[in-house]
């Protein structure tokens, strides 16, 4: 195979992609208690960043042997990827990145049963059911590809930081949808998408060229 | 540079690695109850002093003891009826009872996923009988599972 010329300059395909996360989907054939389905858009303004939106509906139920939960409802994410692969490398094709994102949803949450023990005996009661608003900010790094011909799929974790529930220190939520375990003002999460791209604009991008290096390596072709 | 599908379904299976490794389900290790936390102090010094012998109950529960002739018992963890607004228990301090009388409110308190909620208490006043008790302070009004002092029982 021939060895080909750096070149000064790429085209770059700018994309409208749209894909639905399938991992919560996934789970919720092993586990019926967890439902989460998420829809995803992006939208390329150069060869490096991308605005992103994403929303989704989320039900939760636990049961142990001492309470059960139950939270379901909606939420929207919104944000900017950006791609840290060179213009050359990425190619519209490849992305490698970290997208930062902040979430707002909309959840309701009720406890239809808890029990408390100690010395006086047992207390059986329940908490009803109300309407919370869980505030985040998220970073995602990730990998998504293109494999076929605008055809996409990619993975992402998810760093989620709490800002607000508004619910109070004493009936914090366990789970609030789109942030996961609301145990702790941290929560951590990943994401696989597939991802369907719609090329609206071409870009060309001027390629830096790079100092010559010492050893000489050569690029594989 | 072309980027081979086996580098892709790395990059995938990787993913799902690191997903599969965060879906670990914890065990509670809190202290799931409110105890009030009453300490003991001896009058004529005002100084703290663990009882001899400690004899505590729920009064009409003398068959369970939570502390009975207990030695050297410096902070007492006195269990509240999170079903009641109000307890009476009966306390001997070396060999000799009084009764201790409290009246609180109780809401349900989230411990985490794992321990699920306990029942934390607002007190609103205590009492107690003197016989060998002199006086009793209230030091903290919130009883939950964090350390502390609640009440300071002078004999």
């Amino acid at each position: 195979m021939a060895q080909n010329e750096p070149p000064d300059s790429v085209d770059i395909l700018l994309k409208l992609k749209v894909g639905i996360e399938v991992a919560g989907p996934a789970i919720y054939f092993t586990d019926k208690n967890n439902l989460s389905i998420e829809g995803y858009f992006s939208a390329d303004l150069n060869e490096r960043r991308a605005l992103y939106f994403s929303g989704g509906y989320s039900d939760f139920k636990y049961s142990q042997y001492n309470y059960s939960y139950i939270s379901k409802g909606f939420y929207v994410k919104a944000g900017v990827d950006f791609n840290l692969l060179k213009p050359a490398t990425g190619m519209g094709k490849y992305w490698a990145g970290i997208g930062l994102h902040y979430g707002l949803s909309s959840f309701i949450s009720e406890t239809p049963f808890l029990k408390y023990e100690n010395y006086w005996g047992t207390t059986s009661s329940s908490i009803a059911r109300k309407t919370d608003w869980g505030h985040y900010l998220e970073a995602s790094p990730g990998f998504r590809a293109e494999i076929f011909r605008n055809f996409n799929i990619g993975w992402s974790i998810s760093l989620r930081k709490l800002i607000y529930t508004g619910t109070g220190k004493d009936l914090k939520p366990i789970f609030i949808p789109g942030y996961g375990s609301a145990n702790k003002s941290f929560s951590t999460g990943i994401s696989y998408y597939l991802m369907w791209s719609i090329p609206y604009k071409k870009i060309r991008v001027t390629v830096k060229e790079e100092p010559p290096s010492e050893t000489g390596e050569q690029e594989e072709p | 540079m072309k980027y081979s599908l086996l580098k892709i379904l790395l990059v995938f299976f990787t993913g799902e690695f690191l997903f599969m490794i965060s879906c670990t389900q914890e065990a509670c290790f809190d202290e799931t109850n409110a105890y009030l936390k009453a300490s003991f102090y001896l009058y004529s010094t005002q100084k703290p002093l663990a009882p001899d012998s400690l004899t505590l109950y729920g009064t009409g529960r003398d068959t369970s003891k939570i502390y009975n002739k207990t030695p050297s018992t410096k902070q007492a963890l006195i269990p509240l009826n999170s079903s009641a607004g109000s307890c009476c228990f009966i306390v001997r301090i070396n060999g000799v009872s009084d009764t201790l009388s409290i009246w609180y409110t109780s809401y349900p308190h989230l411990l985490s996923q794992e321990c699920g909620y306990t029942y934390f208490h607002t007190l609103d006043s205590v009492a107690v009988t003197k016989n060998i008790v002199d006086t009793l302070t209230v030091q903290l009004y919130a009883v939950t599972t964090l350390n502390g002092e609640n009440i300071r029982i002078y004999y």
